[in-house]
């Protein structure tokens, strides 16, 4: 059942929630900083690390708040650092 | 209450001009009406709230009253929430909730007795009522939901729940949905239809829009009213409209952004800026926005915003209060922070100034918060916390002070020792220490002890007289904390030292300290000492106006009192407690049921059986919800001890067996628990066995250390001791009980407990009188007799039956407390007359029917008998009818019964 994570809170990690629509890049302030990528099909993805399932919530109600459609939430394997390593193989 | 009431919150919103009719919803709404509950359950700008208003607007032409309150997320604090919630219905329906709201704010009264109180008052409304609750989706916290949902569950049928916002409730939908009593309107239903979206634009609008225009709109938007607003707006004045519709309808931006950013851009600069710089703000009036921009003419401006349909909606009909439509609000936040991201801080700094010269301390901090000026924020708290105490918003200051640098709470000691207090409040213990040892390091440098460490700075201590209460408080906290653990020693020592550091006008912390004194002083056994803590509780509480709370006191000071065989001053202890509560307004203060439970236990003692049976009649008729939390428990105890003196030992023990479920201590110590007074009855129905068993569960043995705590359980084994003698002829049990008696009799004199002398002399005249003592007998029962008389105990003598009955005629012989003894004979007498079996029992048993009937009384089997009298099992089965015949019973468990009542089985009878 346990994946190891790397540290920090056990459900800490990068989220990917999808929205259906376009979003300024005026909105990434609004979303606590998270990075906005409008994808070719009419969505937009908000993502970005969340602390914990609070805060995750806390940006799904902000989601909710302005009537943007959702399209998906996904967790972004949490044991991956945000740099890739270079490993020798 | 940290901030006055907003009315706002309880006015329905203004109609707005122009609105389509929705006469398909509306209907739905009537309704919805019959049954218990209405979801309105769509996304943000689906005109939810527009269409509730616009539907109320003709209910009372329906024969409805409304009421209407508007959620935000404040109201997470059940204290606060549940005063809004009451003070709403109380709009529609005057005369409701008056009880509900004073024992809100009067004592620490569990949710669910505030809503029975006020589902009282809604079942007697002779008139439907609509509560509508918006935005109902901030409503997070857990106790606030399950008060809803229990709300629900008893909501009358003439109350009609209609709950408006942008997620689901966390209610039992399915089970409402199942049994027809929940009526939905989702956002499918609320979405513009083509038609609608026509009246809208060509109508109310004013535009001339072609089908093909509106239907390309409607599409775009997808019947989204918010979006189509915006659309309308962003048109007026257009030249090229089917260019403009072409150019979004295919474009994949966020609609309301795309559109809000349109009517931004056309209008002119001041007011593009007078709208971004205000958006920070969930309410807006006048002189609020003037502080907020620094420039003046708010209210105009705000006049200007509605007439031009910026999504500016009015709170009140005054014209005072407004707030935007959220998401265009959201849409101008989300501009301003990209463009003077810089501003965002010092906007908010200066509507939290605005809110504090304006007396409203939570919207003050709320806004320090968000502006990140944490000093400012804890400055306010601090001054707020108090308040917050005294009107129950644990909740409310929880959250504050969780928002606040930790770094910060810990060299602010006011801060400090109110986290302390919230947690324990919220009854989580661990933090508590940490936090009053936070505190103490500047209190010990004020008072000179510390050794080296600065004083707390002019910024760390906003109030002095709040700086002074602390070193009583910790102490307090640090009393509750101990008692909490079960360490009665530590609770002493801090409650007292709370008493010796608190100023003396600090009635509460004085009243809490002391109560806390007395509760651990009982526990102990130190009666004196705990009532007379408990006496200066009550009368501290009076100084503060805490009425309520005394009735808890009463029962702990009656209680003491009655261990100390004062059954006098324990009935004025209730009836004093009783007279005080009328001058509470005239509702029924919680507490009052408990007060004639007291009384019924000691009417029954005296053997006034009527006025016991009245009294917890009268406790039932109050109702549950104003009992405190031991009511339960205690009703259904004193109601078994009323039957069992009546004979119906049945119906003893299973009042008892409920009583043992709904057991609660609420700290008191448990002196006299239900499991003993159950084997108290097995005894007197005969069942040795289990009485034995219920000894050996509790580990009880005669050489057990005496203690008050335990008091009651070895009195109680001693009574299962003698039955045992009696049943098995054990000569070990009576030599055993007499031992346990003697040494029961030294510990309750020397703790002065009169009430258990008096018992223990009385279970000592029955040993000795097995024994065949008679002499010895006899003085112990003088004894017993000269300190009962002044108090008037008759049960306790006479609950003992036949063989009391005998050693009272021997005492009257002798001429002791002679009015005393009539008067316990006389109820004797009575008893024995209304027990059947005496009159039926013509014939006596013969000495072998004897024998039988004493095996019969033990757990051995018919074979067993056979064998133990070396008689054939025919013959035990021939002796057995004739016991039952000559009893009147057709049954072993009646015959043993009867045997115990009528005292056949013991060895020695001296009738």
């Amino acid at each position: 059942m346990s994946e190891t994570t790397t540290g920090g809170h056990p459900e800490a990690g990068r989220y990917e929630i999808r929205l259906r629509g376009h979003l300024d890049a005026r909105w990434a302030a609004w979303f606590d900083g998270m990075s906005l990528t409008n994808a070719s099909n009419g969505t937009t993805v908000i993502s970005g690390p969340v602390l914990d399932q609070a805060a995750l919530y806390g940006l799904l109600q902000k989601v909710r708040d302005v009537g943007l459609p959702l399209v998906s939430v996904t967790q972004v394997d949490p044991g991956r650092p945000d740099v890739p390593t270079v490993a020798p193989r | 209450m940290a901030s006055p009431l907003l009315e706002t919150k309880l006015h329905i919103p203004g109609r707005r001009r122009g609105q389509v009719a929705r006469p398909r919803l509306s209907e739905r709404l009537s309704r919805g009406a019959e049954s218990a509950l209405t979801l309105v359950s769509a996304p943000a700008g689906f005109g939810k709230t527009t269409l509730l208003v616009e539907w109320l607007a003709a209910a009372p032409a329906e024969g409805r009253s409304a009421a209407w309150l508007s959620l935000d997320r404040r109201d997470n604090d059940p204290a606060l929430f549940w005063t809004y919630l009451i003070t709403a219905l109380k709009t529609a329906a005057p005369g409701v909730g008056a009880d509900a709201l004073s024992l809100l704010q009067s004592s620490r009264s569990p949710i669910e007795a505030v809503l029975t109180t006020l589902l009282n008052d809604l079942h007697a409304m002779p008139d439907d009522v609509v509560l509508v609750l918006d935005d109902y989706h901030v409503l997070d916290a857990r106790d606030v939901q399950d008060g809803m949902t229990f709300l629900l569950e008893y909501l009358p049928p003439r109350i009609h729940l209609v709950i408006s916002g942008r997620a689901d409730p966390a209610l039992p939908l399915a089970r409402l949905r199942g049994r027809g009593e929940l009526v939905e309107i989702r956002a499918a239903d609320l979405r513009f239809t083509p038609e609608e979206a026509a009246a809208y634009l060509n109508g109310v609008m004013g535009l001339v829009l072609t089908a093909r225009d509106v239907a390309a709109l409607e599409g775009r938007t997808e019947g989204w009213i918010a979006a189509l607003q915006l659309a309308a707006l962003s048109m007026r004045g257009r030249d090229d409209i089917t260019a403009f519709i072409a150019g979004f309808a295919g474009d994949d931006r966020y609609i309301v952004d795309y559109l809000a950013e349109e009517v931004l851009r056309r209008l002119p600069e001041p007011v593009r800026h007078f709208l971004l710089q205000t958006s920070i703000l969930d309410r807006l009036c006048g002189p609020l926005c003037e502080a907020v921009t620094g420039q003046d003419g708010g209210t105009v401006k705000l006049a200007g915003l509605e007439r031009g349909n910026l999504f500016l909606i009015p709170l009140d009909d005054r014209r005072r209060w407004y707030r935007y439509h959220q998401l265009f609000a959201d849409v101008l936040q989300a501009h301003l922070r990209q463009e003077r991201p810089g501003d965002v801080s010092g906007l908010h700094r200066r509507a939290s100034a605005w809110y504090e010269q304006n007396g409203e301390p939570s919207e003050a901090i709320r806004h320090a918060l968000a502006a990140e000026d944490f000093e400012r924020a804890a400055d306010l708290v601090e001054r707020v916390i108090p308040a917050m105490r005294m009107s129950r918003q644990e909740a409310a200051a929880r959250g504050w002070l969780t928002m606040l640098p930790d770094a910060l709470v810990r060299v602010r000691p006011v801060l400090s020792v109110g986290y302390a207090g919230v947690l324990l409040a919220c009854g989580e213990f661990e933090g508590v220490e940490g936090r009053l040892r936070d505190a103490e390091r500047w209190l010990d440098a004020t008072t000179g002890i510390g050794k080296g460490s600065p004083a707390p700075s002019a910024e760390m201590v906003v109030g002095d007289e709040e700086f002074r209460r602390l070193p009583g408080m910790i102490e307090l906290y640090r009393a509750a904390q101990a008692l909490s653990r079960g360490d009665v020693l530590d609770t002493v020592g801090h409650a007292r030292r709370a008493l010796d550091l608190s100023p003396e006008e600090d009635h509460l912390c004085r009243a809490a300290a002391a109560g806390l004194l007395g509760l651990a002083s009982w526990t102990s056994g130190d009666l004196k000492a705990g009532h007379s803590a408990y006496a200066e509780c009550v009368a501290g509480l009076r100084r503060a106006g805490y009425v309520a709370d005394t009735f808890g006191c009463a029962i702990a000071l009656a209680d003491i009192r009655i261990a100390q065989g004062r059954l006098g001053e324990a009935m004025r202890t209730y009836e004093q407690a009783l007279r005080l509560a009328p001058e509470q307004g005239g509702s029924v203060l919680r507490g009052t049921a408990d007060m004639h439970v007291g009384m019924s236990e000691l009417h029954r003692e005296r053997d006034d059986l009527r006025a016991a049976t009245w009294h917890l009649l009268r406790s039932q008729e109050l109702g549950e919800h104003i009992g405190l939390p031991q009511n339960r428990y205690r009703w259904r105890v004193a109601m078994a001890r009323v039957r069992e003196a009546e004979g119906d030992l049945d119906g003893a023990l299973d009042l008892l067996n409920e009583a043992e479920r709904r057991y609660v201590s609420d700290l008191f110590p448990n002196v006299r628990p239900v499991p003993a007074l159950r084997a108290r009855v097995r005894v007197a129905r005969g069942e040795v066995g289990e009485a034995l068993g219920w000894a050996r569960e509790r580990g009880l043995s005669v050489e057990d250390d005496l203690s008050y705590l335990r008091e009651f359980e070895h009195i109680t084994f001693v009574r299962v001791l003698l039955a045992q003698h009696t049943a098995e002829r054990a000569e070990r049990s009576i030599h055993d009980a007499t031992r346990l008696l003697e040494r029961l009799l030294r510990a309750a004199e020397a703790g002065e407990r009169t009430g258990s002398v008096i018992e223990i002399l009385v279970l000592q005249a029955l040993a000795h009188q097995r024994r065949g003592d008679i002499p010895a007998a006899l003085a112990s029962l003088r004894c017993a007799l000269t300190l009962s008389e002044p108090e008037g105990y008759v049960r306790i003598f006479a609950d003992e039956g036949p063989p009391m009955a005998s050693l009272l005629r021997a005492v009257a012989k002798q001429g002791i407390a002679p009015s005393h003894v009539r008067r316990l004979r006389a109820v004797l007498d009575k008893t024995e007359d209304g027990t059947p079996v005496k009159q039926g029992l013509i014939e006596p048993l013969s000495e072998r029917e004897l024998d039988v009937l004493r095996l019969l009384v033990t757990d051995l089997n018919g074979p067993g008998i056979a064998r133990e009298l070396m008689v054939s099992l025919n013959t035990v089965r021939t002796h057995t009818k004739n016991i039952y015949a000559k009893l009147g019973v057709n049954n072993r468990r009646a015959a043993v019964r009867r045997a115990v009542e009528l005292d056949l089985t013991a060895r020695t009878r001296d009738r």
